[in-house]
Order: C-alpha cells, then structure tokens, then sequence
C-alpha cells in the first residue's frame, strides 16, 4: 500500500503557501494589487456583456 | 465606528442621507451576522462530520454552506438595493470561486477576472512586435501574475478542489439547477455497469468523449484567461466572450435594476446569455458542466488536489471493495473512483462518496491516520 510519509504529506502544502505569500507580496508591492482594485471597483463592462 | 463602516462600506457621510444606501447596510449587517450564526450552529452540531450523519443531512448540510458563503461573499447590499457596486477597499481581495467582481453584492474580485486585469496592464515605457496584430504595440507590464498565483497558490495548498464543492457561487448555482427532477445523464463507470447498459458501445463512446472533454477547461485557461488577455491588450478574454458567471451574477442584475446598461445591450449580450441558458440547460442533465469542461479556476484548483493540507484518503483496511460495494464510484457526481485515486484532479471534495460509503472506509481532512489508528491512504491504488 502506497501512504505518503508524514513530513510530504505536510511539507509540500506548507512550502506551497509559503511560495504563495512570498508570491502575494512581490505582487502587491509591484502594483499588481492596484491593478487589480482598479478594474474591480468600476462595472466591468466585458463581463456583464456590454464591452 | 461610523468611520470605520463607511470606510468597510466606501461610502461617504453624505451617501447615507439616501435610505435605500442606509438600508443596505444594515441589511448587510443583518445578513453576515444571520450567516455567521448558521456557521457556528453547524460547527456546534458537529455537522460537518461527513460520515457520521449519513448523505441525506449532508447534502443539506452542503447546500447551506454554499448559500451562506455565497451570501458571506456577496452582501453588500447597497449594490443589491441601488442597482451599482462595491467600490470600497477590500476589493483587491480575490474570492475563492467564480464570482464576478460586477455582481452588485461582491465584496471580493474573481481570481480569473484579477488575473486578466493584471495581464491588461500594458508597459508606457517599452513597446514589441505584436505577432496578432502584425505592428508594433505597448508591452504587457506583468508577464506573471504573482498577486493572483499566490493567492491561489495559497487557496489550493490548504483545500484544493474544496473550493468547487463547497464555496464557488457558480458552483452551487450548477447544483442547484441539477436538483430538479429530469431524467439525468450518468454514465456508469464499471466494466460490469456498462455492459449491463442498453447500448454498452454507446456508453463507453460517451465515457471517453467525458474524459478528454474535460481537458478542455486546460485549454481554456490558457488560451482565454492568459495567451489572449496577455497578447491582445483591453480584452479580458474569458470575460468577456465566455463566462457564464459573470452574465449570471452580474450582467442579469445590474442590467434589469439599471435602465442605462440595460440600454447598452448589444450582440456580445446576447452571445453572452446564450451561452448561460446553454450552461444552465445542460446542468439539468450533466452535474456541473461548467465545471468538467469549461472553468479555468477549476482548472488551476486541479493541480493542488494531490498536494493540498486537506485531502481525501481512503482507510483500505475497512473498504470492502473487492466485495463488488463501490457506493462511493456509483455515486460520485463528478465520475470519479475515490478508491482507485482518492485525490483526483476532477474530485471536487463533495463528500458524497465520504456520506454514501457503507464502511466507513473514506476520510476526508488533514489527518494521515484514522481515530482508530490505521493509515489513511491518499495516493491512487496500485
Ligand atoms: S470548477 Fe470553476 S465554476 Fe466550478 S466550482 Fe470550481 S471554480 Fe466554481
Ligand atoms: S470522489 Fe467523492 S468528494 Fe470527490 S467529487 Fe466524487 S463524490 Fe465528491
């Protein structure tokens, strides 16, 4: 039977989130997250189907 | 205190002169605080302990969580009442699922959406030889998203698919819809169901059309959601041509409640909502069809099944498969054998394997061992 060792089973998602908010800041601060609030708050109108 | 509502609100002192903005706050409130009670009330009867209540209060236990996240998520409700949107500054926050960032109640911004919004930058200083347009244009500032990777990177290492089975709008929408009573397309997945079927060519031809259209949504995500949007600036792609949830959650509200954009409705409109009756026809016959073939999130989701904190497992010392049983495979909604791969990239975390299995035999959390202390296996069997 195949079972994962402990320290995968663990290791790999907690590496993963680390990355991700390594990744989440890098981008926050590069003005990704300004790009962001900036097409949300006004009515996208491609999504609604007007644009 | 007010400050601070108004600015959770991003509204301004003047705005609450209006009644009906006063009153969609208030009923914001009511409603967060209504879904936060039923959250708590479910912890406390230890509802979310899938096998121990049997499918029947699971599925009802499943559908309340995706209505109050649905209303958690989309509670603004001044949008609601106004026929406008949430313009304050939480909206840089991406939501878990498939929920568009026009809906007039959203709090959050569609990961999908963000990451296109993020490719449509363009760089002021540097231009390049666009190969669609054939000229020299201005150059995508961002060639990576890293704000919404990360962000996804960190939804899907915690809980994978989870998402889709309990938390995406569009999701629970597709559920909903598949709950009226029409006769369904299920196709049997055992050797021995197919053949007993009445034309056993028929279905296994269908079975394999399910399995490479379901790589589909692959071919979506990175076609419509970033080779296009990258390539071919002003155009969120997917948005724009394809997403059923978007004309659903934001398109169909805003437009009834506001005469100008209503005004506004053209070609792309129309193509637009023929393609949500398509979707919402076919998931009268076909649980989730969005979600097999189409969905990019999903698509993205699918990679971290196999490597997420939260995960399926099977206790192969109890399941008794090899006594013909497979209540889990007969009824998975999604078409998949949990026993065979337990984190399979098209499982999304439903639980109704988990509900259904007679022994017991399939876990589904954090752990790597059961209370009784055999192993949980959460790789694909030999
Ligand atoms: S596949 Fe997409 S639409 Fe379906 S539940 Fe997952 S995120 Fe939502
Ligand atoms: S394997 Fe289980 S949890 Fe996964 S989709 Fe099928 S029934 Fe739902």
């Amino acid at each position: 039977m195949k079972t994962e060792s402990k320290l995968m089973r663990y290791l790999v998602p907690s590496v993963l989130i680390l990355i991700g908010a390594g990744f989440i800041v890098y981008g926050a601060t590069d003005g990704e997250a300004a790009a962001v609030i900036k097409k949300a708050i006004a009515i996208c109108m491609e999504c609604i189907g007007l644009g | 205190m007010k400050k601070i509502i108004l600015w959770l609100f991003g509204l301004d002192e003047a705005a609450l002169a209006d009644p009906a903005t006063l009153a969609g706050v208030i009923a914001s409130f009511v409603m967060i605080a209504a879904v936060l009670v039923m959250f708590a009330v479910l912890l406390a009867k230890k509802r979310l302990r899938i096998h121990r209540w049997g499918n029947k209060v699971w599925q009802r236990t499943k559908l309340l969580i995706q209505s109050g996240f649905f209303i958690l998520t989309n509670s603004f409700m001044v949008g609601w009442f106004k026929g406008t949107i949430y313009q304050g500054k939480l909206k840089f926050m991406c939501v878990p699922g498939m929920n568009c960032y026009s809906c007039p109640g959203a709090w959050g911004a569609c990961p999908i959406g963000a990451m296109q919004a993020i490719f449509d930058e363009f760089d002021a200083k540097k231009s390049w030889f666009d190969p669609v347009s054939g000229t020299y244009v201005q150059a995508p500032l961002y060639w990576i998203a890293f704000y919404v990777i990360g962000i996804l990177m960190i939804i899907g290492a915690l809980c994978g698919r989870l998402v889709c089975g309990l938390l995406c709008p569009f999701g629970w929408v597709q559920d909903l819809i598949y709950k009226i009573p029409v006769k369904k397309l299920k196709l049997p997945r055992e050797p021995r169901l197919i053949e007993k079927t009445k034309n056993p060519r028929a279905t296994r031809f269908l079975l394999g059309l399910d399995k490479y259209a379901r790589l589909l949504k692959y071919a979506f995500l990175i076609v419509m959601a970033v080779f296009l949007p990258l390539m071919v600036k002003a155009n969120p792609w997917f948005c724009k041509y394809i997403c059923p949830s978007g004309m659903l959650l934001g398109g169909i509200p805003l437009m009834s409640m506001n005469a100008g954009l209503a005004a506004a409705a053209g070609k792309l409109t129309l193509q637009k909502i023929l393609i949500l009756a398509f979707i919402v026809i076919l998931s009268l016959f076909i649980y989730r069809p969005f979600c097999r073939y189409i969905c990019p999130l999903g698509a993205i989701y699918s990679f971290f099944n196999k490597f997420s904190l939260y995960k399926y497992g099977i206790d192969d010392s109890k399941c008794n498969r090899c006594k013909g049983c497979s209540a889990c495979a007969n009824s998975c909604p999604m078409g998949v054998d949990p026993v065979k791969d337990p984190n399979s990239p098209e499982c999304i975390r439903c639980g109704t394997c988990n509900a259904k299995c007679p022994q017991k035999a399939i876990h589904a959390g954090f752990r790597t061992k059961t209370p009784e202390g055999s192993a949980i296996r959460t790789r694909k069997s030999k």
